[in-house]
């Protein structure tokens, strides 16, 4: 039981500070992630987009 | 007066924090109208997501209201055991990133949904099969969520039950404005501000959880009233090796064929970037399984007080006797002060939102793109022009949201939510991760094998489970191992498909005209 326990606790010491780190990173950068992506969508030809299979 | 005398645990503050998510949420939703200009932009953002917003978005997707609530109730139930669960689904997570496996070629593939793989590979007839167990089982493992967010929201913030069918048709009726408007490009918008949002109260949450139970009594309460199996998920009855066999299996199928999951691989610029998102988002995985189950065991230590159930003791609170499920919203409601409650409500509005948002977008693509079109080219009828389908889909979306409305707020789901949303979800997952697989790296893989695979998969999923009462872990083991049999099967049975040209490590092409 110690073994899994001291297992778990390790797991959580990584899982937590990683969920918290990623969120900081992520609120910064994908920010300017979503500005080049309206950039990209606003110059993209807005005609049929779908494949022979979908129509 | 009427909204003052309906919320009994929030303060103004809270009531402000909440009202201001939800007009900025949906006014920038409404933006993303403006950037659609076809098909591709409505469905799949017009695969211009970077690695950021791409890991916003594939986190916000997967993690609701519902994912707190059902790992919390496995945290209270099982312990630390429970955090097999998600250690699995992260770490699977973080292996298909790495390897790419599935992802990288479903990418190149430039694919919109995954039944539309099934007709490339295999056949119409198979893509339109796959098209309605997809549907239909996705909607169903839907059709629980608002049940379950509404009891959370009633329980923290002390709405009246009279109106929770109101509260939650509104939040449906909000979602459904800027889904069925804007379809990914409003879902990807909504879902970085609903991501920052919702990690932010998990992470308040997670502190002030540990900080009132303390972890030395909680470590304690699980030790005298689960022993070995609070900790151990090989000795916990509910798990054993079967259910973590059916788990790598469950969450293998569902990285790469679950619908929602993998939109967001086929929005992405590139394979490159849709491995990168998935090897990040598998440590949020990690938290995201963990950190809630670990808010149940909280409660658990200082709740579970009451008469035993299944080993258990029941939570009460303020001498109320509640379901395990219940725990942890209700101790959210006692340990959380003015304002961090109005942001964790906001937050894990936000997590509502953003899941029902994209799963909304995500089921009525496969009725609009594997259901309805396939059915017109089979009755012979014209092609749609872009706009029409985009008009279907919109369609669709808002068949799905009534359906919803009416069938998630009155259905009970039996048992662990988890274990019921997996089962659901396996019906249609074990057949078409088999298909999927076996298309993909398998030559002999043909259309015989396919559709042996996807219903015997599905049989292999409702048959014991729901007729012959056996475990969800016997039940999910039992669906994965008929399909792959199907497959194999059927494929050395049957003759060769003629469209199996892309086995082994060929680029794969499929034409498609504006991306």
């Amino acid at each position: 039981m110690n073994g899994w326990r001291w297992f778990w606790t390790v797991c959580l010491l990584v899982a937590g500070p990683s969920f918290a780190y990623i969120t900081v990173v992520v609120a910064i950068r994908g920010l300017r992630d979503l500005l080049e992506m309206f950039r990209a969508l606003a110059v993209r030809p807005t005609g049929d987009g779908n494949t022979p299979r979908e129509s | 007066m009427l909204l003052l005398g309906i919320l009994m645990n929030f303060t103004r503050l809270d009531w402000a924090i909440v009202v201001s998510y939800l007009i900025a949420s949906v006014s920038i939703g409404w933006l993303g109208k403006r950037y659609i200009g076809n098909v591709s932009h409505y469905l799949v953002a017009g695969r211009e997501l970077g690695v950021y917003i791409g890991i916003a978005t594939l986190a916000a997707t997967e993690i609701g209201t519902i994912t707190f609530m059902y790992n919390a109730e496995l945290g209270y139930k099982y312990g630390f055991s429970a955090f097999a669960a998600a250690l699995i689904s992260g770490l699977v997570m973080i292996i298909v990133g790495r390897t790419g496996f599935v992802i990288g070629r479903f990418r190149q593939l430039k694919l919109m949904t995954v039944p539309e793989f099934f007709e490339v590979k295999y056949s119409r007839g198979l893509r339109l099969l796959t098209g309605v167990l997809v549907a239909v089982g996705g909607i169903l493992n839907m059709g629980i969520f608002l049940k379950i967010e509404g009891e959370f929201l009633t329980i923290v913030s002390g709405i009246n039950v009279r109106y929770l069918v109101a509260v939650m048709t509104v939040i449906l009726l909000l979602e459904l404005i800027y889904t069925v408007v804007g379809g990914m490009v409003s879902v990807v918008i909504t879902d970085f501000l609903q991501y920052v949002l919702l990690s932010v109260a998990t992470i308040m949450v997670s502190i002030s959880a540990v900080y009132h139970a303390g972890w030395a009594n909680i470590v304690h309460k699980v030790t005298v009233t689960l022993g070995d199996a609070g900790f151990s998920p090989i000795q916990n009855p509910k798990f054993g090796l079967t259910f973590i066999i059916w788990q790598v299996l469950l969450w293998f199928s569902v990285v790469t064929c679950w619908q929602t999951t993998a939109m967001r691989m086929f929005s992405t610029k590139s394979p490159e970037t849709s491995q990168r998102v998935m090897t990040w988002t598998g440590f949020i995985f990690l938290g995201r399984g963990m950190l809630p189950m670990l808010w149940g065991i909280a409660a658990l230590t200082l709740f579970g007080v009451g008469r035993t159930d299944h080993g258990v003791p029941l939570p009460v609170v303020g001498g109320q006797e509640l379901a395990p499920i219940d725990a942890m919203p209700a101790m959210l409601a006692t340990i959380l002060g003015p304002g961090i409650k109005g942001i964790v409500v906001a937050g894990m509005l936000a997590a509502t939102m953003s899941v029902n948002s994209s799963y909304l977008l995500g089921w009525s693509a496969v009725i609009s793109q594997d259901v309805i079109l396939p059915i017109r080219r089979l009755m012979n009828k014209p092609p749609l022009d872009s706009r029409r389908q985009i008009l279907v889909n919109r369609v669709a979306n808002l068949f799905v949201g009534l359906f919803l409305m009416f069938w998630g707020l009155y259905y009970t789901p039996p048992g662990a939510v988890y274990l019921y949303l997996n089962i659901t979800g396996t019906i249609f997952l074990a057949g078409a991760f088999v298909s999927v697989v076996g298309g993909l790296y398998w030559k002999r893989a043909n259309t015989t094998g396919g559709y042996l695979a996807m219903l015997m998969g599905a049989a292999g999923a409702v048959v014991p489970f729901f007729f012959l009462h056996w475990s969800e872990n016997v039940t999910g083991f039992v669906a994965f191992g008929l399909a792959a049999a199907g497959l194999v099967g059927g494929s050395l049975l049957g003759t060769s498909s003629a469209s199996n040209n892309f086995s082994g490590t060929t680029q794969l092409t499929t034409g498609e005209t504006a991306q």
